[in-house]
């Protein structure tokens, strides 16, 4: 319990944004394992969709981040395995994944740490076999909270990727 | 509100009291900080009714928000106003004179026209005039201040006048929107909007109403901030599969890419007053720090090392950068120049954190979001010392807001 209290507290003195977001630092750990940082970040994406057509949000379970960080971990690697089958079953489908972050920080340098968790759940996908023209990306940074509430379990929640299916 | 403000250096305080302006004959009225300017209006004589209470009221209210001025009686004033306030029709009408106590200089003789509904536009005109025929200091009454307010869910635009007056709400689009900010002229704003489904950056001609996307390109948008010439902008994309910062011309739609960090974030640019130099946010070294880097590119130059990290920053008409930097879990106000020496700081003894700060064009005061229990309201900070003022109802969620050019 006195471990539980010790880590909230240092949860919410860094933040969303204490340490480098890529993970990439220098420990040199890719956000995706097997895939080096720079190939992570340097697929551009393709023409811009999801402005019309049947959007379905919800079918997927979200992917959560560590503070700070835009590294897939190995306990949610499942849920972007679900997707991935999804996408490959429905050769139609295309998917927007959204990125959001915790309410702490700079709301604009939220909304690029956003993109970048949004980023790498693309690359992991991409590494999956997934065509890179399928998926675009869309940040929320902190303006789209999906637990209320100024502590560490609502900030765990909201730092996350979200999966919107396009039909 | 418990806060406290250090000076890190004198040169700072005295630039604002070189008062002598050289480039008219006039004499200024100089005095040292922390002492006002006192300007009796017992010499004015307005003829009783609502339009001319309200331009009265606002006046006084304007005086003392102008940092250089106070309202002070006959005997204490250094500068007396005198002349008439009445209303004919649908216009207020005020011949406004100032005149100095003590060397009988004829200040300001000016007479006003202006519609009775609009009357609190008047007493910003005549506040502004008479700050500058007295001290050399354009003022900051006819200056407007835009921001974000929380609607349920969304978030919207909102504008009022610097002292929280026209208080009026920008945008109903039911949507996200995030960090306004000025062009070089008063008529022109930048902000990212969610209103077509992905974060894209606009531009809003106040004049005519219009907005216009500047930037709509696959991934993020955001951070779009004009040049001084108003012919380019800085903005965040990830079009190119991270989040990095570019030059947009606006003419031919021509990008120039700045930053080449695949492993880092970049966020919030900002232009020096000369329109050569681009301060930004980047976490290359880790926390978000602060990065000058040149409009051409080229390797950027670090800025910041103090602070858990450094973030929002705002480059001023002054040449100085004001940011929000992270102490433990509360945010300061740092002037820095751009050199790295800290001018000033500004902290709370309390819990609240300052945020998204915003030059005022006098260089002289900043608006800024002061978030306290997480709920943020909108304040201006005095550099040179007044007491922090609130613009926003106590009610509701008010941010990051961006303080307007002169006008013309």
């Amino acid at each position: 319990m006195v471990v539980l209290v010790a880590v909230a507290m240092v949860t919410q003195v860094t933040g969303c944004q204490r340490r480098r977001a890529s993970g990439a630092g220098a420990d040199g750990v890719s956000p995706v394992r097997g895939m080096p940082a720079d190939q992570v970040y340097g697929q551009g994406l393709g023409p811009r969709f999801g402005m019309d057509g049947r959007q379905v949000e919800g079918q997927f379970q979200a992917v959560l981040f560590g503070f700070d960080s835009s590294q897939i971990v190995d306990t949610e690697r499942a849920k972007l395995e679900d997707v991935a089958r999804h996408m490959r079953r429905n050769p139609n489908a295309r998917l927007i994944v959204e990125g959001h972050c915790d309410e702490r920080g700079s709301r604009e340098y939220n909304l690029s740490l956003g993109e970048r968790r949004a980023l790498a759940a693309r690359a992991y996908l991409i590494g999956l076999g997934i065509t890179g023209d399928r998926i675009q990306t869309r940040s929320y940074g902190s303006e789209r909270p999906v637990a209320f509430g100024h502590h560490e379990e609502a900030w765990r929640q909201n730092r996350r990727a979200e999966f919107v299916i396009v039909q | 509100m418990r806060y406290q403000a250090i000076y890190f250096i004198t040169l700072f305080g005295m630039a604002f009291y070189s008062m002598v302006d050289t480039a008219s004959a006039q004499i200024r009225i100089a005095k040292p900080a922390g002492e006002k300017i006192g300007v009796s209006l017992n010499g004015l004589s307005v003829e009783p009714g609502p339009a001319a209470d309200l331009f009265i009221a606002t006046l006084r209210d304007n005086i003392e928000r102008s940092g250089w001025l106070t309202v002070a009686g006959s005997g204490r004033a250094d500068v007396a106003v005198s002349g008439s306030v009445n209303q004919r029709r649908n216009d207020v009408r005020a011949e406004i004179r100032a005149l100095g106590v003590h060397n009988q200089q004829n200040y300001l003789r000016q007479a006003y026209r202006h519609p009775a509904d609009d009357v609190r536009r008047l007493a910003h005109q005549v506040v502004d005039d008479l700050v500058y025929a007295v001290t050399g200091h354009r003022g900051i009454a006819t200056t407007r201040i835009i921001f974000v307010g929380q609607e349920g869910r969304n978030r919207e635009l909102f504008m009022m006048d610097a002292d929280g007056g026209n208080f009026e709400q920008w945008t109903r689009d039911g949507s996200v929107s995030v960090r306004p900010r000025w062009g070089p002229t008063p008529d022109k704003v930048t902000y990212t909007s969610y209103i077509n489904h992905f974060p894209d950056v606009f531009l809003i001609d106040l004049r005519s109403g219009n907005r216009t996307a500047v930037a709509e390109y696959s991934g993020l948008n955001s951070g779009g901030v004009l040049s001084p010439s108003g012919n380019e902008m800085a903005v965040i994309l990830s079009k190119d599969g991270n989040p990095e910062l570019y030059v947009k011309d606006l003419k031919s739609g021509r990008l120039t890419r700045l930053t080449h960090t695949l492993q880092a974030n970049e966020a919030s640019p900002s232009w020096s007053p000369d329109g050569r130099h681009i301060v930004y946010v980047s976490d290359q070294a880790g926390p978000p720090h602060l990065y000058i880097i040149s409009r051409q590119g080229g390797p950027p130059r670090r800025l910041t090392t103090r602070g858990n990290e450094n973030v929002a920053p705002d480059w001023g008409p002054n040449g100085l950068i004001a940011f929000a930097s992270r102490v433990g879990r509360q945010y300061h106000l740092v002037v820095m120049d751009p050199e790295g020496n800290e001018v000033y700081r500004f902290s709370d003894r309390g819990d609240a954190s300052y945020e998204d700060p915003s030059w005022a064009p006098n260089g002289r005061h900043i608006v800024l979001g002061r978030r306290e229990n997480f709920r943020s309201q909108i304040y201006i900070i005095d550099t040179l010392g007044d007491p922090p003022v609130r613009l926003t109802p106590s009610e509701g969620e008010w941010l990051s807001p961006a303080w307007s050019p002169h006008q013309p």
